[in-house]
């Protein structure tokens, strides 16, 4: 079955009449790793939040599969429990809400919704005990409240680490690279390729080639204003790398 | 003009203060207050003060208790002893003492000494029976250098007057919790005033959760008489249907080098209506006075509102005050990324709701009764 299936996807402002995506049509099969790359203002954010369900985006055309059902009938969090993650851009600070509560909340729900068991405190514990590890992420940090007085490159390793303890079958990275220097870009890279797998899919939305280095995709799509304008194998980012999107958008990059 | 009594009025034999009054422009007592609530003995059933005794929110926090049933003291549920207390000694002018003493309010004198390691909770409990008034007031020494923590509780069921005077003198050095919770029946009228002096090093953690009465008017007045006290105030309003709750604080720095800070966390659903007046005032001499205060609400319905009245009223110059007040409703990107990771809209709402009025409880240093807050307002949102 097919992971993803987008199919000339319009989606405009919900309050403003400018359409932003402009039939997206894009397809992932489970396994593989699809980079989205393409200028500030093409619209790729935007298509990580029509693809996790934020308001303020309304679907004009078009359709989203996910698995075999209609996700855009879903609300958020049913999405995630059906396992759709999405690290944001710009992770949100939550004061008051304890990360390691909020993680525990939050498997716990996708469990029950799935009709699981939920996990138990010890085993909790030992779940994202593992993980945190890996990622640089200190026990003192999952006692702060959830992204609250992080610096930018320890907000993208919790954000993974969120990932790594929900365990999505389509992950979708936006700009996960940003803001990072080298050797965080190189633990956050190590994380996501440890759970790459045959069933789980992933969409890495970047502006630089610099992060396929590290996690390497299988596909490479150029979105410009709005549309996926080319797609290709991993080379095409090292030529974008190169020559900048200008022959795509017609402007210089 | 002379404007004919009100039936309650009449029954309590004063006059009842009403909107164009400043500190009442928000609660028209005259207006809110209608039915003839006069002090009337009533016989309990043993059954259902065992059952509003365990509805304390603190209920199986170990602390020493005295119990006050239908405004009397039951010394047979008392653990602790305590003495009558006199008759009040602040000035009779404000309409909550008169109210008070209208009612025959009776009370208990403690002076609390060393270094208690359980709580005093003094549980106050109203059973179902006519419409009445019921008051107490209850007087509280905490000696020199002593430190403890006294818990208040109001619980009740039925329709009545709840008229709940406490004066406190904090010895010096000496460091008190106070907490209080009302929790009286839905169809009450809660009326409270408190009045804390500090003496010199003095440290004053004080709480007050307000949710259950239909009306609730509460007037704290904190007076700083020695150098370097510090009081923290805090309070959170956990309010539906159509429940006001109005809290009028003065804050007296009459001395220098006092601290005092106040937060109120405000949760209103429903209809409701949260009102937070908050004064600090800075005596000629009061130099190098830090006082601050904030009011904070969310408005879990449209129809929820909120007023905040800060005042400064400072006559130092070497000084650092400010206030801040904030409203809105639920933050929808906060929101957004709880569902995002699978937390199911009610839920998450509980967290934000629950992590915006923990911040009241967090200066409270006694963990099971802040254990017992917080389960106190989770059940209250899981009920919303
Ligand atoms: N919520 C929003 N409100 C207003 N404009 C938006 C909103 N979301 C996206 N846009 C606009 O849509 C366009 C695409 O934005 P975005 O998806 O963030 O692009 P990218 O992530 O590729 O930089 C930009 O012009 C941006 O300003
Ligand atoms: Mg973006």
């Amino acid at each position: 079955m097919t992971m993803l299936e987008i199919n000339n996807l319009h989606v405009k402002l919900a309050d403003e009449d400018r359409e932003i995506l402009k039939g997206l049509t894009l397809t992932v099969k489970p396994g593989e790793v699809h980079a989205i790359m393409g200028p500030n203002g093409s619209g790729k954010s935007t298509l990580s939040y029509v693809l996790s369900g934020r308001e303020g985006y309304e679907v004009t055309e078009g359709s989203v599969t996910y698995k075999g059902q209609d996700l855009l009938a879903l609300e958020p969090d049913q999405r995630a429990a059906a396992g759709i993650f999405l690290a944001f851009q710009y992770p949100i600070e939550i004061p008051g809400v304890a990360t390691m509560q909020f993680l525990k909340v939050a498997l716990n729900a996708q469990r029950k919704a799935r009709g699981e068991k939920e996990m138990t405190a010890p085993e909790f514990m030992r779940h994202v005990k593992e993980r945190a590890a890996k990622l640089n992420v200190s026990q003192e940090m999952l006692k702060r409240p959830v992204n609250v007085g992080f610096s930018g490159g320890e907000k993208k390793r919790a954000e993974i680490l969120q990932m790594a303890v929900l365990e999505p079958s389509l992950c979708v990275l936006d700009e996960t690279d940003s803001g990072l220097d080298i050797d965080a870009l190189r633990v956050v890279a190590e994380g996501v390729n440890a759970l790459r797998s045959p069933e789980r899919s992933m969409v890495v939305i970047t502006h630089y080639q610099r992060l396929l280095d590290y996690i390497v995709p299988d596909y490479v799509h150029v979105l410009s204003d709005g549309r996926i304008v080319k797609s290709g194998g991993k080379d095409l980012a090292l030529e974008l790398e190169e020559k900048g999107y200008a022959e795509y958008t017609g402007k210089a990059a | 003009m002379i404007v004919p009594r009100t039936a309650a009025e009449e029954a309590l034999g004063l006059s009842l203060p009403h909107r164009r009054m400043e500190d009442w422009k928000w609660t028209d007592l005259r207006r809110m207050v209608q039915a003839p609530y006069v002090r009337m003995p009533v016989t309990a059933k043993q059954a259902d003060v065992d059952r509003l005794v365990r509805s304390s929110p603190f209920a199986a926090v170990k602390a020493q208790r005295i119990v006050f049933v239908n405004g009397e003291l039951d010394a047979s549920r008392s653990s602790l002893a305590s003495s009558p207390s006199q008759a009040l000694a602040v000035a009779d002018d404000d309409v909550l003492l008169q109210i008070n003493r209208k009612l025959e309010a009776r009370g208990a004198t403690l002076r609390l000494e060393g270094n208690a390691s359980l709580p005093v909770e003094i549980v106050h409990v109203v059973t179902d029976d006519v419409p009445r008034g019921v008051a107490t007031h209850h007087r509280i020494e905490v000696a020199d250098g002593a430190s403890a923590t006294l818990i208040e509780t109001y619980v009740g069921e039925g329709d009545y007057l709840s008229s709940a005077v406490v004066e406190v003198a904090l010895g010096e050095g000496a460091r008190l919790d106070r907490i209080k919770a009302e929790r009286e029946s839905v169809r009450a009228t809660h009326l409270a005033f408190v009045k804390v002096s500090l003496a010199k090093g003095a440290i004053l953690r004080d709480f007050t959760l307000s949710s259950g009465a239909a009306l609730n008017r509460q007037d704290g007045s904190y007076i700083f008489e020695g150098k370097r006290a510090d009081a923290r105030i805090s309070g959170a309003y956990l309010l539906g249907g159509k429940q006001h709750a109005d809290t009028k604080l003065v804050v007296d720095h009459t001395v220098p080098s006092c601290t005092s800070r106040e937060l109120f966390k405000v949760a209103m659903d429903g209809q409701s209506r949260g009102i937070f007046q908050g004064k600090a005032i800075v005596r000629p001499g009061a130099q190098k006075t830090d006082g601050k205060q904030s009011s904070h609400a969310l408005l879990l319905s449209e129809e929820a509102e909120f007023d905040a009245k800060p005042e400064l009223e400072i006559y130092a110059d070497d000084v650092v005050c400010g206030h801040g007040a904030t409203s809105g409703d639920l933050n929808h990107d906060h929101l957004f990324y709880l569902r995002s990771r699978g937390i199911p809209e009610k839920e998450a709402k509980s967290l934000l709701i629950a992590a915006f009025v923990g911040e009241a409880f967090d200066g409270i240093e006694h963990e099971g009764v802040r254990e017992a807050l917080t389960a106190y307002a989770e059940g209250w949102l899981a009920r919303r």
